[in-house]
């Protein structure tokens, strides 16, 4: 069995003059356990919808999402929360980490959502990602690429099985894109978390062995502009 | 457990980061609550604190004139005297079978803007002012003598005139003081007393005569006197009540005490209504505000519930940090009232003592303090309603595009 399989996933928007655009259509995709893949596709073409409805946070019109042997369409919605708490972890572009916490606080409110709080760890993971020294800094004081890398932090602070990254790297420079990249995809290796990013920079998806394109995976050809804003 | 720990660490987070809102809100609500109390129980001490300080007295034989004046003059030493009895009248009034004590006064002077006051040495020896309490002379000392120029000092004035045993002084002529006004009579502090908290301690007490025979005053009213202060056996007040009030054209009977203070404080009803009513109206703005708060935090984390709801927190979380977040902003409200109420009594209760010697308990919390807390805690909670039902029926995928 699959770790991640989807199947017939479909999804659509109505539009304000009523009109239902289509905007997912993914027949098949599945990943195994520690797998990871790139995602590749030009903005706005569906990729961040597809990975809310992974995550749970999006409700397909159609279709099926396996997760572990678990089916999220039969989750109610606690359930769904449990699995975002613990078993995925995401990893958004502009980072969005908590202004007013600072960065020990930021993965201690992530461990806590999922019921634990273990402030070693915590600290551990951030000498990791090398800002152990920094571990009492707000957001606000810490460069761009200090603040993704506390993002990495939080993902994976709960050792989730999937961790979903949607554009990682698309507010870094080249250098801070490298060293993110890296340090997500060793974290991952390390704590055997399967890992799927999307990317419409090509330069960063090269640096997977599995990569797709999503021009491929998703039937829609034309799915008009109606992507779920990006957070 | 750790839902609840979570959404109140976000409320704390939330609070902090919009410092400003919040302590406008917290000083809105604080200022509504303390306000609404401090009217509230000013308004009960005082009138208990003036029932407390009528200085154990059933009531007072004055000149014919309105009882609540004869009451302020003789026993609040405020107000003027509406004219003079005879000293026949005391006389009379005292060989009533149905009065237990009576004591006469003399009013017209005073001493740099503190009221001198004759009377007897029996009212320093035989009065109790409150239940069980005589009054007491700090030692050394005592009370003056009928047949001298002698004066014992009220607590109050005391202190404020710096008196002491054996200091003399010109007493000055009217109740208000005037430095054109002084007599030439000089008199002997003989006494000090000890505080009573009451107005007694306002005044400077010297024999009858003294101020029957003051320099300068009428020879013709050397025998009359202000008032007389009367403890009444039983219910002979409804008899004495008919015989001078309903009945004589000559004096007015000032009695029972409470009811004329009662009225007293009638007067004062529209101020109160007014106080209550403004404090309404800065509850009605308290909660107005907290929910402007909630709401301007809410639009402004909109984005923060959606990354909550992405990590894996339930709607319960993200909601209850909006609870949080108003429960936490009414009770620093509450305890802001209670501050600004407590200030407030005591601002109040130093101003009365200092004007008339009235002493006012110290605020406490009691029922009716916890009662307003309370009640600042559920105008926050109904405030927090409408946002936290909003946000709680707000899906993630309405959080993460609002558009829809």
């Amino acid at each position: 069995m699959h770790f991640l399989s989807v199947e017939n996933l479909h999804l659509s928007f109505r539009s304000p003059n009523g009109k239902s655009h289509s905007v997912v259509q993914v027949p098949a995709f599945s990943m195994e356990h520690n797998q990871q893949i790139a995602i590749k596709g030009p903005s706005g073409s569906g990729k961040t919808t597809f990975l809310h409805m992974l995550a749970g946070v999006l409700t397909p019109d159609s279709g099926q999402i396996l997760i572990d042997g678990q089916s999220l369409g039969a989750m109610n919605e606690s359930d769904r929360d449990q699995l975002r708490s613990g078993t995925i972890g995401y990893i958004f572009q502009s980072f969005n980490l908590l202004n007013g916490f600072s960065c020990m606080e930021n993965l201690l409110l992530a461990m806590s959502l999922n019921g634990s709080s273990n402030f070693d760890r915590a600290r551990s993971l951030l000498d990791k990602v090398g800002l152990g020294d920094r571990k009492d800094h707000l957001p606000g004081q810490l460069s761009i690429g200090q603040q993704q890398r506390v993002a990495i932090a939080r993902a994976l602070i709960n050792r989730p099985k999937l961790v979903l990254a949607d554009e990682p790297t698309g507010n870094l420079d080249p250098s801070n894109t490298d060293r993110s990249l890296e340090l997500l995809c060793s974290l991952c290796k390390e704590w055997e978390s399967a890992l799927i990013l999307v990317s419409h920079d090509p330069r960063v998806i090269g640096k997977f062995e599995h990569q797709i394109d999503w021009e491929e995976l998703n039937q829609v050809k034309e799915p008009e502009e109606v992507e779920v804003e990006k957070l | 457990m750790a839902a609840i720990s979570v959404s109140l660490r976000l409320a704390r987070r939330a609070l902090r980061q919009n410092l400003l809102s919040t302590l406008v809100a917290v000083f809105t609500v604080s200022l509504s609550g303390g306000l609404f109390l401090g009217a509230w129980k000013t308004k009960q001490s005082v009138k208990l604190a003036f029932a407390h300080s009528a200085g154990g007295f059933d009531a007072v034989l004055g000149a014919r004139g309105s009882q609540l004046q004869i009451v302020l003059n003789a026993l609040f030493h405020l107000e003027n005297s509406p004219g003079n009895l005879d000293w026949e009248q005391y006389e009379t009034i005292r060989s009533h079978p149905g009065v237990s004590e009576a004591y006469p006064f003399a009013l017209g002077d005073n001493y740099l803007g503190y009221r001198l006051v004759g009377t007897i040495p029996e009212l320093f020896l035989n009065h109790q002012w409150r239940s069980g309490k005589n009054y007491q002379v700090r030692s050394p000392g005592r009370i003056f003598s009928d047949s001298a120029k002698e004066a014992l000092v009220g607590a109050e004035v005391a202190r404020e005139l710096g008196l002491q045993l054996g200091d003399r002084f010109h007493p000055y002529h009217g109740l208000e003081y005037n430095p054109d006004r002084k007599h030439n009579d000089i008199y002997l502090v003989v006494g000090i007393l000890e505080p009573t908290g009451t107005p007694t301690d306002q005044v400077i007490w010297i024999p009858l005569r003294g101020v029957q025979t003051m320099e300068g005053h009428d020879p013709e009213e050397a025998n009359s006197i202000s008032g007389v202060l009367l403890n009444l056996k039983g219910s002979s007040g409804l008899a004495l009540d008919v015989k001078y009030n309903k009945q004589g054209d000559r004096a007015t009977l000032a009695w029972p005490v409470p009811a004329i203070l009662s009225s007293f404080f009638n007067r004062f009803a529209w101020l109160e209504r007014s106080v209550a009513a403004l404090a309404l109206l800065m509850a009605l703005v308290g909660g107005l505000i907290i929910l402007a708060t909630l709401r301007t935090t809410m639009h402004e984390r909109r984005r923060e519930f959606a990354v909550l709801r992405c990590m894996g927190a339930s709607r319960t979380v993200v909601t209850g940090s909006i609870l949080w977040q108003s429960i936490l902003l009414s009770a620093f409200g509450a305890l802001g009232s209670w501050i600004i109420y407590f200030l407030l009594s005591m601002a109040v209760s130093s101003l009365i003592h200092l004007q008339i010697g009235v002493g006012m308990n110290l605020p406490i919390l009691d029922g009716m303090a916890l009662l307003t807390g309370v009640g600042i805690l559920l105008l926050g909670l109904v405030s927090a309603w409408f946002p936290a039902r909003k946000l709680y029926r707000s899906s993630l995928q309405e959080s993460l595009n609002p558009h829809g």
